[in-house]
């Protein structure tokens, strides 16, 4: 036996305490009296005492002295070693998306985790808990936890995921306790069904349950006015005749519904037409109801329609610029000459996600957008640059200008794919410039074309030189250069709308994005940094993600879909072992007894004893 | 300490108060009490013949006239009563700060002024040991009182008492009076002994018990180790609980009962007075109602 507060044995100093006092309380009391004779005449008169009162006193001081014992043995906490009668418990538990599959009432998850609270229960204190949960990343809950009430307790808070880590690391890391305690008694507990499992008790919760599934949405153009939306599904555990509901832009009233004859395992492909090229999302859903509804349907959202954009291009020669934004640009555009956009109010001269001036100085530089200057022979504030110049080429031929590129990821990305040869100009502009810009052509060491930031944080890309006064537009490094432009200073925020859960998405961050808000298809929300040009985060959700851009003050909504990963439809169908390395030994640890309700009672006897006895001796109760 | 202090007042209170006498005694002086012989009070009794060397002045000349003969007038003799008060010395009386002694020192200065109050002769002792101690005898009238009272103050109470021992080798008296015994009785001692002798002697007994309220009600609970005032080899060592105490009831009314009935059999007063009875209470109350005062 030990104790666990052994400070609490301090109590049994009332033991002597109580004894002292017995005796200073029981000694006897000397007075002088007139006379002794009615004293003595009263023997004649007294009746015979009853041994218990001769004892009361004594009693009383044996139960007091037991209570004090006792209490002072409860507040050490008693524990009673019960020698090799307890174990070491490692569970692995498997919280990947098929274990949200529901059987009967519960889900696979809860199925198991009330397993590992039977092992729990039944298991003789002394034991210790560690669980390795397999979820989004596979990591220890607690370990060598003797405590059994919080290790139900934290095995209680464990919420499903729809991800898996693989139960690979999580026996690396269950090895690793075997290791130290070959004894040790581990289980995994899980819907897939491994096979030649060593030293692991594998618990499968699974039960064999109806499963369809629809693999992802693709389409085509099919002619001028059709899309041709395709997908597949499947049935994971019988034959089925599937109806397949195809819906469009949201609708909850399918648009077109078909019949599938789905043989088990084999995915089965559907077809839909779609008149709608310009459709918001895509969506197919299985109408059958099974155990995993979660993977019944699946949507595609139009990635290009939602990286749409708007542009203010001013310009009294509008042309190149035009032709070039719309060919490789998403935008849509707005064109105003130099008189038309000083005649516009203030409040019409913003709200643009791009903004091009074109030989034209703004009276206000733009904040709440990326902005292209074209030629600008002013200087304007916060731009980051100043004028200096305007050089004009003597020579009749012009001089050509020279592709540069600093090696950084920015200007790879900007000068990819360009040739940069043979490019003349006839006339350029120089510039002063206050901070680091990306200079993609440069004359002589004189920027011509660079790129960067401006005080509002905003991208800003500067063509020194009119492009009148070039051959570029003219050159297929006039497309390759916008397109790369475009993409730097208006980057596609979301590029991919379709993911597996488990995958990170990445968003790209656009120019004057001040915030990324991020709402799971369970309405969690979570900010993203954006700080970099580009971000991403963990999909470890089901459903559709929408993200909220704030540029200015515009926010710009995108949407993609995050799908149940293939591994996770259909758990079952694995032939992996999984296996402890080592050799078991049958040496168990010492169990303990520590209920403290036995002192409780034996306490309110000794109370209710000493008590008893007091109200005898001191009220003769009889 | 001032023992026996009754105040003025109180005196004159008991001084309005006659003894309460039940029968005529023949004492050897004369008093207001009415003697069974013949005497020289203004109370006429009856007639005899003339003898010669009677008083002349008693001779009924009327008689003489109507009958020719010479009758003596003969008047109820008005004798002295003497009253004896014997008050138990004993170390025991000292019992319970000191009141009992106190009590019993104020009974007697008030039993002896009443009784000279009323022209008796009034004799103190104080029985110690086999012996009896005189503190004033056969004082008469106030004035002597008044001169030998004081000597109350200074008695001690020390040592033990045997009340029959001391009383019997001495002279009581013979039908003239009363004898007050003031002792608490707790004790072996055969005290009926004294009382039958003194009966014997045609003494009108009249037995005063004090009592503290410590032995009245003792309150002594628990483990207790008493020891005898009187004789410090006497011990009484025992837990005393609700048991011994109501034994203790038993003996203390056992102990009352024996002298009240040994009393009451032989023609004799007897009364129990609490240490914590005031003077006024004993003789307005007590003594008033058992007849021993008018």
């Amino acid at each position: 036996m030990r104790f666990l507060y052994p400070l609490g044995l301090i109590g049994l100093v009332g033991i002597p305490i109580l004894i002292i006092i017995y005796i200073i309380k029981n000694k006897y009391t000397e007075q002088t009296v007139s006379s002794t004779y009615l004293w003595e005449l009263s023997e004649r008169f007294l009746k015979r005492k009853k041994p218990i009162s001769r004892l009361a006193g004594l009693i009383s001081l044996l139960l007091q002295v037991f209570a004090v014992a006792f209490l002072s043995v409860a507040l050490a906490r008693p524990v009673f070693i019960l020698p090799n009668s307890a174990n070491d418990y490692c569970f692995v538990l498997d919280g990947s998306g098929s274990m949200n599959m529901m059987q009967g009432e519960n889900t696979r998850l809860e199925l198991a985790k009330s397993e590992i609270e039977k092992v729990i229960d039944d298991a003789k204190d002394g034991s210790t808990y560690t669980l390795v949960y397999v979820g989004e990343t596979t990591g220890v809950v607690y370990e060598k936890l003797e405590d059994k009430k919080r290790a139900l307790t934290l095995l209680s808070e464990i919420q499903p995921t729809y991800l898996s880590d693989g139960v690979e690391n999580a026996i690396v890391i269950a090895q690793e306790y075997f290791n130290e305690n070959p004894a040790q008694l581990t289980y995994l507990v899980t819907d897939k069904a491994y096979e030649g499992c060593q030293y692991i008790e594998l618990v499968n919760v699974a039960t064999a349950q109806e499963n369809y599934a629809v693999s992802s949405i693709t389409y085509e153009q099919n002619g001028d006015n059709l899309l041709s939306v395709r997908t597949e599904v499947v049935s994971y555990e019988s034959d089925k005749n599937l109806t397949v509901a195809f819906y469009l832009n949201g609708s909850e009233t399918p648009t077109a519904t078909k019949t599938v004859q789905a043989k088990k395992l084999i995915f089965t492909p559907v077809a839909f037409d779609c008149e709608d090229l310009d459709f918001d999302s895509l969506c197919v859903r299985v109408q059958e109801t099974d155990a995993l509804p979660v993977d019944n349907e699946t949507v595609l959202f139009n990635a290009e329609k939602e990286n749409e954009y708007t542009a203010l291009l001013v310009s009294d020669r509008p042309f190149f610029i035009q032709k070039i934004i719309e060919t490789v640009g998403k935008a849509e555009m707005t064109v105003k000459t130099a008189e038309e956009y000083t005649a516009l109010k203030e409040e019409e001269k913003v709200g643009y996600d791009l903004y091009i001036f074109d030989s034209v100085k703004p009276s206000v530089l733009p904040d709440d957008g990326a902005v292209w200057f074209f030629n600008l022979s002013e200087s304007l504030d916060k731009t980051g640059f100043s004028y200096q110049n305007t050089v004009e080429i003597e020579s009749k031929s012009g001089a050509e200008m020279e592709l540069v590129s600093d090696g950084s990821t920015t200007a790879m990305a900007l000068t990819k794919d360009l040739d940069g040869k043979t490019i003349s100009f006839s006339r350029y502009i120089k510039y002063g410039r206050m901070r680091n810009f990306t200079t993609i052509f440069e004359y002589e060491g004189n920027p011509l074309v660079f790129s960067g930031t401006n005080d509002y944080g905003n991208r800003e890309v500067v063509f020194a030189f009119d492009l009148h006064d070039t051959n570029l537009p003219l050159k297929m490094d006039y497309i390759v250069l916008c397109r790369n432009l475009l993409n730097y200073s208006f980057p596609t925020v979301v590029e991919r709308v379709s993911y597996e859960s488990g995958e990170n998405a990445k968003i790209n961050i656009v120019s004057g994005c001040k915030n990324i808000r991020i709402e799971s298809p369970s309405g969690k929300v979570s900010y993203l940094d954006t700080n970099d040009e580009s971000t991403s985060f963990l999909l470890s959700e089901v459903g559709t993600y929408r993200i909220v851009m704030t540029v200015g003050e515009t926010p710009r909504v995108f949407h993609l879909y995050s799908s149940l990963g293939e591994g996770e439809r259909n758990p079952t169908a694995t032939s992996e072992t999984v296996n402890l390395q080592g050799q078991a030994s049958s040496e168990k640890r010492d169990g303990k007894y520590q209920e403290l309700i036995i002192y409780f009672i034996c306490l309110s006897l000794l109370f209710l004893a000493d008590w008893g006895v007091y109200c005898y001796d001191k009220y003769q109760l009889r | 300490m001032k023992k026996a202090v009754i105040s003025e007042a109180f005196l004159q209170q008991v001084e309005s108060l006659q003894m309460l006498i039940k029968n005529n005694v023949a004492g050897m002086f004369g008093g207001n009490r009415k003697s069974k012989n013949y005497g020289s009070s203004c109370e006429f009794a009856d007639y005899r013949d003339y003898m010669p060397g009677d008083d002349t002045t008693k001779i009924d000349w009327n008689a003489y006239a109507r009958f020719d003969k010479l009758y003596q007038k003969l008047y109820l003799d008005e004798r002295q009563m003497h009253t004896r008060i014997y008050i138990d010395g004993s170390r025991s009386m000292q019992y319970g700060d000191n009141k009992k002694a106190e009590q019993a020192l104020k009974l007697t200065a008030a039993l002896a002024y009443i009784a000279v109050a009323d022209m008796d002769k009034v004799s103190v002792y104080v029985i110690r040991g086999k012996e009896l101690e005189e503190v004033f005898t056969g004082i008469v009238g106030k004035e002597a009182f008044f001169r030998e009272v004081g000597k109350l103050d200074e008695i001690e109470f020390y040592g033990d008492s045997e009340i029959s021992n001391a009383i019997l080798p001495t002279k009581v008296g013979y039908g003239d009076g009363m004898s007050v015994l003031i002792s608490d009785f707790l004790t072996d001692d055969n005290y009926e002994r004294a009382i039958d002798y003194m009966t014997d002697k045609k003494r009108h007994v009249f037995c005063m018990q004090i009592l503290s309220q410590e032995e009245l009600k003792p309150q002594a609970r628990g483990k207790m180790h008493f020891y005898d005032s009187e004789n410090a080899d006497k011990v009484y060592r025992k837990n005393i609980d609700k048991e011994i105490a109501q034994a203790y009831k038993l003996a203390l009314s056992y102990t009352i009962d024996r002298i009240q009935n040994y009393c009451m059999a032989r023609g004799a007063d007897y009364m129990m007075v609490s240490a914590e009875h005031s003077i006024a209470e004993v003789f307005f109350g007590k003594m008033v109602d058992m007849g021993v005062l008018k």
